[in-house]
């Protein structure tokens, strides 16, 4: 009985990607509303006083943690993360700015969740990784995408 | 071409980076500590928004909630893919599932916003989902070789 109930658990990776989803999809939503109310400034302004009490969260969790990361390589990973998260804020930027001037949610949240397509293309220029076919086709359906979207 | 369409590829072209970015990060130092930068780096942002731009403060409780929920819902999704990816998920499948949160966005955006959307809009919207998954998933050895 035990067993058959641990059998129809979910597995915890599933769970918090389910998770995932239903947080990043509500945020799409919560933008659009967010955007016929104010401009994208604002709205990166408050974005981000939501995101404190999870960047305070973490900070504590790393320094009760300790620090494991090789001293030599750390300060050229906390530029690239820092870079990481003003490229990040900017994208976020445009992002409700695309909302502020009339584009839909319903949209605007699929043309954006295509952003693998440049860091694909990015990948292969700059860290020289290979592409499968899988992801070509990806590549090329992204683009077919988009047209679609636009129309 | 319509002006939110180039805002949103703008948008697509910076998140995009930000996967190789990610990456350069987190090939030297923690994921947790990556975050923790990242979170930083927002700050500062919004810090140089306040000094620089000319922000317009009127905005309606709803508005305001809304943006703030966003900034919690967002960061914590970042927080619960490094849980899925931290808890045995393998990298392709659970950045593939995760890509369907676009569906969620649209199903919610019809059904509370009143959102519509016309043949070709639907259909780009489903071939999008099947793009962000496709380009999720890691090349195989054979495909690459």
């Amino acid at each position: 009985m035990n067993k058959t109930v641990r059998q129809g658990r979910l597995p915890k990776w599933l769970l918090w990607s389910l998770i995932t989803i239903v947080l990043w999809g509500t945020w799409g939503l919560v933008s659009k509303v967010a955007s016929t109310g104010m401009d994208a400034y604002v709205n990166q302004l408050l974005y981000t006083a939501g995101l404190t009490p999870l960047l305070v969260f973490v900070a504590l969790t790393v320094r009760k943690r300790g620090s494991q990361d090789p001293r030599e390589n750390r300060a050229i990973g906390v530029f690239w993360a820092f870079f990481t998260g003003i490229l990040g804020g900017v994208g976020n930027f445009f992002f409700f700015q695309a909302m502020v001037v009339g584009g839909k949610a319903s949209v605007i949240a699929p043309v954006t969740a295509l952003f693998p397509m440049i860091t694909v293309l990015l990948a292969l220029s700059f860290l020289h990784e290979r592409l499968g076919r899988v992801q070509w086709v990806g590549l090329a359906l992204a683009f077919v995408a988009i047209y679609l979207l636009s129309a | 071409m319509h002006l939110w369409l180039g805002f949103a590829i703008t948008a697509l072209v910076l998140w995009g980076a930000t996967g190789v970015t990610q990456k350069l990060s987190t090939n030297r130092i923690s994921s947790e500590r990556s975050f923790l930068w990242f979170c930083w780096a927002m700050v500062a942002l919004s810090a140089a928004v306040l000094v620089v731009a000319r922000p317009r403060w009127e905005m309606g409780m709803l508005a305001t909630s809304c943006s703030i929920a966003g900034g919690a819902l967002n960061g914590l999704g970042a927080w619960t893919s490094f849980r899925a990816l931290e808890s045995g998920g393998k990298a392709s499948i659970v950045i593939s599932l995760i890509s369907l949160y676009p569906l969620l966005t649209v199903l919610l955006a019809v059904l509370l916003l009143g959102e519509r959307l016309t043949g070709m809009q639907t259909a780009g919207a489903i071939t999008a989902i099947a793009a962000a998954i496709l380009l999720s998933m890691e090349a195989s050895p054979k495909t690459t070789a």
